[in-house]
């Protein structure tokens, strides 16, 4: 990061980062990122349930599926994407013969790379945060007669409010950080799968100063969210 | 014991011959790096391979990429012997504003195609069939010499426009234009005619383009100032020139 900031060009930054190559991939990302962390808790809250409190066959195995694209290279996972998605995909062939609908090149698959990626750092998080509250509290409610759905909405979530935030920031962070599976699944195309990332790499081609300067933009961005959300669950 | 182990390995590191003649006797490894546009990958595999079998214990290390991004690591100190580009744009950067070139020679020429996946799921043709209604073309970045290449004939053709906001997806590299025509994902592609190579030509046809709208792209190859193996390095320029010429003709690049 040092080193980053020493070859920032500091005179050029204000017109690099201004530039519609920066501010549109900035936009993007931001929005790719949070609707990645966003659908990651939506779908990771209830299997981080069923992790942490269930007992059921194949819940190992389940687990190493979730686990799976923490460990992946992140270009294999765009490639494995691309095996399921893609227009000669398992599912993508069905999706285009059937419906015309093509993911690739589009900005949900940009979020589906994203989401892919940061779904178990969601799910980890969550389930970590469920295994350490007092099912107790939960219990008595049940006890008075809350439905389990009151429980969860009135019980379970408010008492899991900072590992709740801890998994959408890391899930936010990894989606926003997403190169691999991104340029191999979405592809590149600014305004609509360049994110921060893909922009970064493109410019390191021809003109790395500029890059750098993204990338500081890239790491501020991060630096932000962190400190702000330090008071909440970073005690 | 120690000090006659240790004199002996020294011994056997000792005899490197000062002109590295390659005379099959112990010659000392040597080692040559090689950044190479992403094209060039088949061709010079094996003219790699060729290299290091006349030149018993050289290793020959290629690294293939953008032309441009290659010309970048250059230029910020990678430790390159030989740099092989797909325009002469980029040997100038390297020349002008890196640490400079000698021995600069031109070694192949290569015509662009228009790539399709065999099954031509968009029905292309020509040139002008790229300009279809939500056509899904993939093109390389512009600054990659294949995307500048591209973007020129479709200038030449009067549709450019029409074309480029057909482009889903602008690669790092050729290579990975070809790869998302071979996914089947891309209706189609510009690359250069050399791309479909033996073992993606069932998977992708490809679609000439008129001489009098493609571009002839010219490659360069220089050894980089600075390298500490630069007769070596412009033996294996003599030896792309020379012998090397009939495997680059064998996967359809024309002579300089």
């Amino acid at each position: 990061m040092l080193g980053l900031v020493i070859r920032t060009p500091w005179s050029r930054i204000g017109e690099i980062l201004t530039s519609e190559t920066a501010l549109t991939a900035l936009r993007l990302s931001l929005m790719v990122a949070m609707a990645a962390a966003a659908i990651s808790f939506v779908t990771g809250f209830p299997l981080a349930l069923a992790l942490a409190r269930g007992s059921f066959r194949g819940k190992t195995l389940v687990r190493t599926l979730v686990v799976l694209p923490l460990v992946m290279p992140p270009v294999v996972a765009g490639v494995g994407l691309l095996a399921a998605f893609g227009r000669r995909g398992v599912l993508g062939s069905w999706l285009y013969e059937w419906f015309g609908v093509q993911i690739v090149f589009t900005t949900w698959a940009a979020v589906l790379a994203a989401t892919f990626v940061s779904f178990p750092l969601a799910v980890l998080a969550l389930e970590a945060g469920m295994r350490g509250l007092d099912e107790r509290l939960e219990d008595a409610a049940s006890t008075l007669g809350a439905s389990r759905w009151y429980v969860l909405r009135r019980v379970t979530v408010p008492l899991m409010g900072p590992q709740i935030a801890a998994a959408l920031v890391l899930a936010w962070a990894r989606a926003l950080g997403e190169f691999g599976a991104t340029i191999t699944f979405a592809g590149n195309l600014q305004g609509r799968t360049q994110t921060l990332p893909l922009a970064v790499f493109e410019r390191l081609q021809t003109d790395p100063e500029a890059a750098f300067a993204i990338s500081m933009l890239l790491i501020a961005v991060a630096f932000a969210v962190i400190l702000a959300l330090r008071g909440r669950f970073l005690r | 014991m120690l000090l006659a182990s240790a004199s002996l390995t020294l011994a056997g590191c000792g005899d490197s011959d000062a002109s590295g003649s390659a005379t099959g006797e112990a010659a000392s490894h040597r080692e040559l790096v090689v950044s190479a546009a992403a094209s060039l990958t088949a061709a010079f595999t094996d003219i790699g391979a060729a290299f290091e079998e006349a030149n018993p214990g050289t290793t020959v290390t290629f690294t293939y990429g953008p032309s441009d991004g290659l010309a970048t690591q250059i230029n910020e100190g990678a430790p390159v012997d030989v740099f092989a580009s797909a325009s002469p744009t980029w040997m100038d950067v390297v020349q002008d504003e890196g640490p400079g070139v000698s021995g600069r020679t031109d070694f192949g020429r290569n015509r662009l195609a228009i790539i399709v996946p065999i099954d031509n799921p968009a029905g292309i043709e020509d040139l002008n069939d790229l300009t279809e209604d939500d056509l899904k073309l993939v093109l390389a970045a512009e600054g990659v010499p294949a995307g500048d290449y591209a973007r020129e004939i479709l200038t030449n053709a009067g549709i450019s426009d029409t074309a480029l906001a057909n482009v889903v997806s602008n690669e790092e590299d050729v290579k990975a234009v070809v790869a998302k025509v071979l996914s089947g994902d891309a209706d189609a592609g510009i690359a250069y005619a050399t791309d479909v190579t033996p073992d993606v030509a069932e998977q992708i046809a490809l679609i000439t383009i008129p001489d009098d709208m493609n571009v002839i792209a010219t490659y360069p190859i220089a050894v980089v100032s600075g390298s500490e193996e630069a007769d070596l390095a412009q033996r294996f320029i003599d030896y792309v020139l020379g012998e090397g010429q009939r495997t680059l003709a064998g996967y359809g690049f024309l002579p300089a």
